[in-house]
């Protein structure tokens, strides 16, 4: 008997002897009752909308497979992102399938809430408010929601009037004011302009995070990968002054660590420079006649070399781009730092370059939070009768502990909330109507002059849910009495309102707007000129004594509106590696000093309250500072399921006092100084990365910049050949391959959430994570270079090689590894017996297996992918280089009978780069974008001396020596 | 000498129930080889061989899809509306029309979870659907039998009426193997083709 046959034999006779138990199981197949036009079942619709994730307002085309959305991809279409998601527009999809969404109105009763019908909840809004207006207090209702600059906010301004209400709040916790407040003073203009980073040489930035949070970190990422990236000999120059290696500090070429608060001493000291050195326009010299570059290196801790420096490539930059912000940037002296910034663009001349007034940001409609503080004081004085918080708004969260929302909202008789999941906020109110997700509706949103986004519900609600608009609608004719169609509110739901509103601006193109998801046009500069006067960014006022506490936006969670998603927990920190819990980042020499090692428990101690955090100690952090992530909480169904519950809140705004940059009414998030002290206990981080020291293994590869030049005109790369027996592979159709330019990754993590969603990874939590339990087929590592305390980073976006000669193949004894004859390495669930040897012999460790049968909580299980397998127990899994998009791609081109062409097929992971730092083709085709990449003289494979021939190459970042 | 004797024993009764096994799994059936019992008594031969209707009219999925589909129960009424509208299964049929209910069909083909079938790119290469299907229209109710094969075709002429091939890997990569060899075909044999 054959071996083979042998198999088949036990095999079948296993699977007749289980047959008999499925005898009885009957399945049925459901027709449609009425066909729909949009569904074919088992072929993807696409549907335009835009992501509201935060208030860049990039495009979404979200695929809905059989009525339901399984995964988001950028728009291509849209100038906000062209194309590209960044990680919390991937992970969107899982708040709206958040597991503990209302299922309903509810109202309060007590601690718990009671299911409630809309009829009765909607009725009781509209009484109070009636009852309120009757006795001449309809200032008393307080309408409060996070930025809408579309339909819904004209809707709003004409419910507020319509109703006699308070004056309508729009609050975003980072709401940039002090930019504003700094263009109302440099350019007498109120608006936060748009920034060109594609379009400039140099680009300096004080402390703006723009590739993680700041103002529109896709578009950002994006421009500044065409303006930073290798291309042809050319490559611009990136300077960043922060205290805290964030990860776009990581990107620089040069990372100045200054003391906290500095900011705006420095872009003077640099203007100063560029005075001296005769780099800009002689008329600045008045704003920076007082101005000692001496002085303020001793206060920065930068040298006065160095400044000099910047300014000397600064001004030689044609043209420069100088951006402020972050929040570190968001002291007491918010405005000067950044009304210096502003100087420091007029100066080199870059206002109206790079610095465009015009196509100004929607940020700019945001109210103050001095005012939001006003409204929490009214609040507390008894004068709001009626709050309204808008979807998201999480006041409760994300206001700094010294305004005491909870204890204001007490003394309010209704707090409604139309947040559709559990959060602080919800917690307090006595009404909650949720609101559909942004999946779910219709709206539109302008996120700069001159592009008009257009959502759409792109499926039905998952939960009953109801639109914010159509919710103020109903209550509005609540209140006034009236008939649909009559009154100052005649529209009968906000689609409408929407469609009237769109009419005179699209006419019948209605449909050609709804698919291309919105309408722009090019808005040109407005011409602005800077008055030129001194401005004083002394240091900010800072309550408390020991260390500055640095609370900066999480690039995952933003101010935690997106903290319900678990694939934002488990991408890790970038810089960390930690994965799950929050952390204090304690430098060095004071974790030293206090006697804090990694994972010790501390207590962060302000004037206003205390949090304990797990320490994660930091070799980069500036000795006087502590960094605590902005916007760290779990969702309920993560507690227990995935980490347990943290002893106290993990969010640093509970030791804020609310301090108020006094020129723009922004919040000051660099206001306190905080003491550590370690509490004894222990509460170890998931880090997933045991080290960031290469340890010459090259596995990320640089080359300097004027060695990379002289590549470049040399020629193609030798590839890296051991002699072999055996005869070379033959590919009679394709081959697959990939280029991965670690000059372009700015290690942002869309791609690993991406390709989580598109291929059904679990999640697995914190417990398992630190095991190195966890699935993600794609990882983004990071190494660091040279000086501990000031390290070179390197991302290196790391995920199945797919080699030509596999290691994990002759190892499998059950042919579940294999190659295809397309130049995959294919991996056989089916087959495969969990031994696990391929994982141990993969020099990559790319190879994933599934300890458990992981679940989705329900109804997180129907964004599953229809077209990916889900894994079992037992099973070795990794990257397929999405072959499910390889197979659908060949198809498309089947159809149209012609060979794959290059972009037909676009891996999730390369689909979603805001840096398109990923490219996917056709090896066989000499004149794809990837053969091209491979034959780069930058392009190495990793741990290629091995033998395994890798068919993903990466290519060399290239290092400025000196910046 | 007992113990080699008891050792050979229980080796022979484990070879006896190996072959039991196996003999037993060689006449092994796709799960609904017997027609099941559908919720509406639904004739394909009357609807294929007295009016002569396509499979894909009604199956109009299968042409652009990974599934064949199922006619929506207002399709089944555009005709039945008039067409023998008094026979007591196509009252059935308007009950579920007048409710808004779909029909509960029982699933007859079925392929593994872990298994990709897409109808297209078969439906594309001119593959007949009986190939997989068997002869739908000689049945009245629909069994999950495979097409006749050669072999099985000479059996039935020397009188033996063996069952069709199973459903499964082997039968589906044979039959990519003859087309590819036969007509040129680019019908996959890589594993992830339709294992992912």
């Amino acid at each position: 008997m054959k071996r083979r046959d042998f198999f088949r034999i036990v095999a079948a006779s296993g699977a007749a002897t289980a047959a008999g138990g499925c005898q009885g199981g009957v399945e049925h197949i459901l027709p449609l009752v009425v066909p729909n036009e949009q569904i074919v079942p088992g072929v993807a619709s696409w549907f335009a909308t835009v992501c509201r994730e935060c208030p860049a307002g990039c495009g979404v085309l979200a695929r809905n497979r059989e009525g339901r959305v399984v995964k988001l991809e950028g728009n291509p279409d849209h100038p906000v992102n062209t194309g590209a998601l960044c990680v919390r527009g991937q992970a969107a999809l899982q708040r709206l399938y958040h597991p503990d969404r209302f299922s309903g109105p509810q109202r309060r009763d007590g601690a718990a809430l009671q299911p409630a019908t809309w009829e009765d909840a909607l009725g009781l809004v509209a009484s109070r408010i009636r009852e309120l207006r009757a006795g001449g207090r309809g200032g008393a209702v307080a309408l409060v929601t996070h930025l809408e600059s579309g339909s819904l906010a004209a809707l709003m301004d004409r419910w507020v009037q319509a109703l006699g209400a308070r004056p309508r709040v729009t609050y975003e916790p980072f709401g940039h004011e002090a930019l504003r407040a700094a263009s109302r003073q440099v350019f007498g203009r109120d608006a936060i302009p748009y920034y060109a980073f594609d379009q400039a040489e140099v680009v300096l930035s004080f402390g703006a995070d723009f590739v993680e949070t700041w103002l529109s970190n896709v578009n950002h990422a994006r421009d500044f990968a065409r303006m930073h990236g290798f291309r042809g000999g050319r490559a611009g120059t990136f300077i960043h002054v922060e205290p805290r290696q964030s990860i776009t500090a990581a990107n620089a070429d040069e990372w100045i660590r200054n003391a906290p608060g500095t900011e705006g001493l420095l872009a003077l000291a640099v203007l100063r420079s560029l005075v001296d050195q005769g780099l800009a326009d002689r008329r600045f010299a008045e704003a920076v006649a007082g101005v000692d570059v001496a002085r303020v290196a001793e206060q920065s801790g930068v040298p006065a070399e160095t400044i000099r420096h910047i300014a000397e490539v600064f001004g030689h930059a044609r043209p420069g781009l100088a951006v402020g912000g972050g929040a570190a940037v968001t002291g007491t002296n918010a405005t000067a730092t950044l009304a210096a910034v502003h100087l420091l663009n007029a100066a080199v001349g870059a206002v109206g370059r790079t610095v465009r007034f015009g196509p100004d940001s929607a940020y700019g409609q945001v109210t103050p939070f001095a005012d939001v503080a006003r409204l929490v004081e009214a609040m507390r004085r008894g004068e709001i009768a009626v709050l309204l918080l808008g979807p998201d708004v999480d006041p409760a969260f994300t206001l700094p502990a010294g305004l005491n929302f909870a204890e204001a909202a007490g003394r309010v008789p209704l707090v409604v909330s139309f947040t559709n999941a559990p959060n602080e906020t919800t917690r307090l109110a006595h009404l909650i109507l949720p609101a559909t997700h942004w999946l779910e509706s219709w709206g539109d949103y302008s996120p700069r002059e001159g592009v008009l986004g257009l959502l759409q519900p792109t499926m039905a609600p998952v939960r009953d849910a109801l639109p914010f608009g159509d919710a103020l609608l109903r209550v509005a004719r609540g209140v006034l009495g009236t008939e649909e169609g009559q009154g100052p509110l005649p529209w009968p739901t906000f689609e409408a309102y929407l469609r009237s509103r769109w009419e005179p601006l699209v006419g019948d193109r209605w449909g050609a707007a709804l698919q291309q998801g919105g309408v722009w046009r090019e808005t040109p500069a407005a011409t602005v000129r800077a008055r030129v006067a001194p401005v004083d960014p002394g240091p900010p006022a800072l309550q408390g004594e020991g260390l500055t506490l640095l609370p900066y936006p999480s690039f995952r969670f933003y101010d935690g509106r997106s903290a319900g998603a678990s694939w934002l927990h488990e991408a890790p920190d970038t810089m960390t590696q930690a994965v799950w819990d929050a952390f204090v980042e304690v430098p060095a020499e004071t974790a030293a000093r206090l006697g804090i090692a990694p994972g010790d428990l501390v207590r962060v101690t302000s004037p206003q309250g205390a949090i304990e955090l797990p320490a994660y100690v930091s070799p980069t952090l500036h000795p006087s500072a502590v960094a605590i992530p902005v916007g760290h909480r779990y969702a309920p169904y993560h507690v227990g399921r995935y980490v347990s519950a943290p002893p106290t809140p993990m969010n640093p705004v509970a030791l804020l006092g609310g301090a108020v940059d006094e020129a723009s009414g922004g919040l000051a998030y660099l206001a306190v100084k905080v003491t550590l002290a370690p509490t004894g206990a222990r509460r170890p981080l998931a880090i997933l990365q045991a080290t960031h020291d290469q340890d010459d293994r090259e596995l990320a590869q640089h080359v300097d910049l004027a060695a990379a030049r002289e590549q470049a005109l040399r020629g193609a790369r030798e590839p890296h050949a051991l002699p072999s027996m055996y005869p070379p592979q033959q590919y009679p159709g394709y081959r697959w391959g990939m280029a991965i330019d670690v000059d372009l990754c700015l290690g942002c993590q869309a791609c690993v959430v991406a390709c989580q969603a598109e291929n059904n990874v679990p999640v697995v939590g914190k417990a398992q994570a630190a095991y190195g339990r966890q699935l993600h087929w794609l990882r983004v590592e990071r190494w660091a270079e040279g000086e501990p305390t000031h390290p070179t980073n390197l991302f290196l976006p790391m995920l199945c090689v797919h080699c030509e000669v596999a290691p994990c193949e002759p190892v499998c004894p059950v042919f579940a590894a294999y190659r295809t004859e397309e130049g995959l390495n294919g991996q056989v669930y089916n087959r495969c017996v969990g031994t696990r040897y391929c994982g141990n012999n993969c020099p990559y460790h790319v190879r994933r297996f599934n300890w458990y049968t992981y679940e989705w909580p329900e109804p997180l299980s129907v964004q599953l992918n229809p077209d990916v397998a889900v894994r079992q127990l037992g099973v070795m899994e990794k990257c397929t280089m999405c072959i499910q998009r390889i197979i659908a791609g060949k198809d498309r081109a089947r159809d149209e009978g012609r060979p794959v062409r290059d972009g037909d097929i676009m891996t999730a992971c390369q689909q979603t780069c805001p840096t398109q730092a990923i490219t996917f083709g056709n090896l066989k085709d000499d004149g794809s974008e990837v053969s091209r990449l491979q034959h780069s003289p930058r392009a190495y494979g990793v741990l290629e001396e091995l033998g395994t021939r890798p068919s993903v190459l990466h290519l060399r970042k290239v290092v400025r020596q000196h910046a | 000498m007992s113990v080699r004797a008891g050792v050979g024993a229980l080796g022979l009764a484990l070879l006896a129930i190996l072959i039991v096994l196996a003999l037993s799994s060689s006449r092994r059936q796709p799960v609904a080889a017997q027609p099941p019992v559908q919720p509406i008594d639904f004739p394909h031969s009357i609807h294929v061989q007295t009016y002569g209707m396509d499979c894909q009219y009604c199956h109009a999925d299968a042409r652009r899809s990974e599934y064949a589909g199922l006619p929506s129960v207002s399709r089944c009424m555009g005709c039945h509306k008039i067409t023998a509208a008094d026979r007591p299964e196509i009252q059935k049929l308007a009950g579920y029309a007048s409710r808004g209910e779909p029909i509960p069909w029982v699933r007859v083909f079925q392929v593994p979870d872990f298994t990709y079938f897409p109808h297209k790119p078969h439906v594309r290469a001119q593959i007949r659907c009986q190939t997989c299907h068997g002869p739908v229209e000689t049945m009245r109710t629909a069994a999950g039998v495979t097409g006749q094969s050669l072999v099985n075709d000479l059996l039935h002429l020397v009188g033996v009426r063996a069952a069709p091939p199973p459903l499964t890997m082997g039968w589906c990569i044979n039959c990519h193997r003859a087309e590819n060899a036969a007509r040129g075909a680019r019908a996959p044999l890589d594993c992830v083709a339709c294992h992912h």
